[in-house]
């Protein structure tokens, strides 16, 4: 991994299989929590690792249909919105800009705080 | 029938909450107010037998929702308010002050109460149980350093209180006639697993009945094992054997009521305009009652479905979780519906799955510490896939791909 002002260089293409996850550490993402960069059929999403609910990665979930379920709890999220699809997580949990570029899969950490979930 | 405009709920567990979420996530636009005994807001109860009990939660970090989704979702909390009684002919329920309001429908969330002893001396108050944040608060104060801890029950709860109190430096005691609890739904293999690991960390596991209880002197509680074979002593004694549904509103109101309040697709109760879920609903048909924490949520959402007249979603199969000892125990379906099994890990090191079939179809798994393995095998019973028990047991096999076609 690598990152520079593009932001951070998190693998290349075909390095995360299809329905797994990467995580990137906390101490490359520099803001906090890890981030998870998801491969959902050949789509990949970026959220921050810790469930919004328990204290478990979410990179260790199941990864499908643009979701990914907890492994602790089964709470579900949106890989895309971050946003909670049932309970027991009640808050979204932030969501990270991906690109694919040049054969490699990046990942730009966003710097606002998650937005509640609100309802 | 008219559609509904003012919907009582009574109760505020998970199913009070996730009927509340599930109608306004569905559309449902009038009034909407829930009634519960306890003060304070709707709290999430299995963290009771564990982080709170361990003292790593508080009240705050346990809430179902928080306050503002209350507010924003427009339903009324009206806390520290018991209802005295139902009255669906007349379309309202009767409040503990005797004020009558309006509700054109009511979903029973009554859950139920904690089952004492049935013998002399079991409903003594020495003798807690652990069902609401008050009880687990009072028990956590207990669980100090070398306090002699007598836990009766060695199921869910019992079993994750026993693990607590010895994590607390409690000397804990655990008491159950069944030689193996939970072996009918997670089968022989992990249930012995999972029992063993009681007298591993320190427990003193005994295989017996309770004849009586005892409290010679205030602070000393004597638990009499069956037989006569044994009296042992406690600082504190905690009862987890199960619950009575809480079907007094129901059996009042002459709603069906058989080992819970009978419910129907959609939730349904006998009165049209009755519905019921969570821990005192019984699905027709069905054996038990599914006290766990998925069946409410999805009782919830299938109440809101038969409150509004919509399609209701299909349910999957039962799914639990418990934590004790730092694994987790994790099930699918009921081990005892399956005809053959097959074993995936090493059972030796502590993680590994059962999973049990019927036909060539998976109907239950039970795990310890294999997350992955269960969400799989939701999915497989849920889909109904054919399954190769030998793939099944293969390692090197990632059970994803048994579920692409």
């Amino acid at each position: 991994m690598s990152i520079t002002h593009t932001g951070i260089r998190v693998a290349a293409v075909g390095d995360i299989e299809d329905g797994e996850a990467l995580k990137v550490p906390a101490e490359i993402t520099g803001h906090g929590d890890a981030i998870a960069v998801f491969h959902d059929g050949g789509v990949y999403y970026a959220l921050d690792d810790t469930c919004s609910h328990g204290q478990a990665s979410l990179a260790d979930g199941w990864i499908e249909d643009g979701e990914v379920e907890c492994p602790l709890h089964s709470a579900r999220f949106c890989l895309s919105s971050g946003r909670p699809l049932c309970m027991p997580a009640t808050v979204t949990v932030r969501a990270h800009r991906v690109e694919v570029r040049d054969g490699w899969i990046w990942v730009h950490p966003a710097l606002d705080s998650a937005e509640e979930a609100g309802g | 029938m008219s559609s509904p405009r003012r919907v009582a709920v009574v109760g505020a567990g998970l199913a009070a909450v996730s009927t509340c979420d599930a109608l306004r996530a569905q559309g449902y636009d009038g009034e909407l107010v829930l009634y519960c005994d306890e003060r304070g807001l709707p709290y999430d109860r299995p963290p009771l037998s564990k982080d709170v009990l361990l003292g790593k939660s508080g009240r705050d970090d346990i809430l179902l929702r928080p306050e503002q989704w209350y507010e924003g979702q427009r339903v009324g909390l009206r806390d520290g308010t018991p209802v005295r009684a139902i009255r669906p002919r007349e379309s309202g329920i009767e409040l503990a002050d005797g004020s009558v309001v309006g509700a054109d429908r009511v979903v029973l969330a009554t859950g139920g109460t904690p089952r004492t002893l049935p013998v002399p001396g079991g409903d003594d108050p020495a003798v807690r149980v652990l069902r609401t944040w008050e009880d687990a608060e009072r028990l956590r104060e207990r669980l100090l350093p070398d306090a002699r801890v007598t836990v009766v029950g060695a199921g869910l709860i019992g079993a994750e209180t026993a693990a607590v109190a010895v994590a607390l430096g409690c000397r804990v005691t655990l008491v159950d006639p069944v030689p193996v609890p939970l072996a009918a739904v997670v089968g022989e293999g992990v249930a012995r697993a999972l029992h063993s690991r009681h007298t591993a960390e320190g427990i003193e596991v005994i295989t017996s009945g309770v004849e009586r209880v005892e409290r010679p002197a205030a602070g000393e509680v004597l638990v009499h094992l069956a037989g006569g074979s044994r009296v042992v002593a406690a600082d504190t004694v905690v009862v987890g054997i199960g619950i009575r549904p809480a079907t007094g509103l129901a059996e009042a109101a002459g709603l069906r009521v058989d080992n819970g309040v009978v419910v129907h697709a959609g939730q349904r109760t006998s009165h049209p305009n009755v519905f019921a879920v969570g821990d005192v609903a019984r699905l027709d048909g069905h054996r038990v009652r599914h006290e766990h924490w998925e069946a409410a949520q999805q009782g919830g959402e299938a109440a809101a479905s038969g409150i509004l007249g919509r399609p209701l979603q299909q349910a999957g199969a039962p799914w639990f979780w418990s934590d004790r000892h730092g694994s987790r125990l994790e099930a699918v379906g009921t081990m005892a519906d399956a005809e053959r099994t097959a074993v995936r890990g090493a059972p030796d090191s502590g993680a590994f799955t059962v999973f049990g079939l019927r036909g060539d179809r998976l109907v239950a798994a039970a795990a310890i510490d294999r997350a992955r393995d269960i969400k799989a095998a939701r999915r497989l019973v849920d889909r109904g896939v054919a399954v190769d028990p030998a793939r099944l047991a293969d390692e090197g096999v990632d059970l994803r791909t048994l579920l692409k076609r």
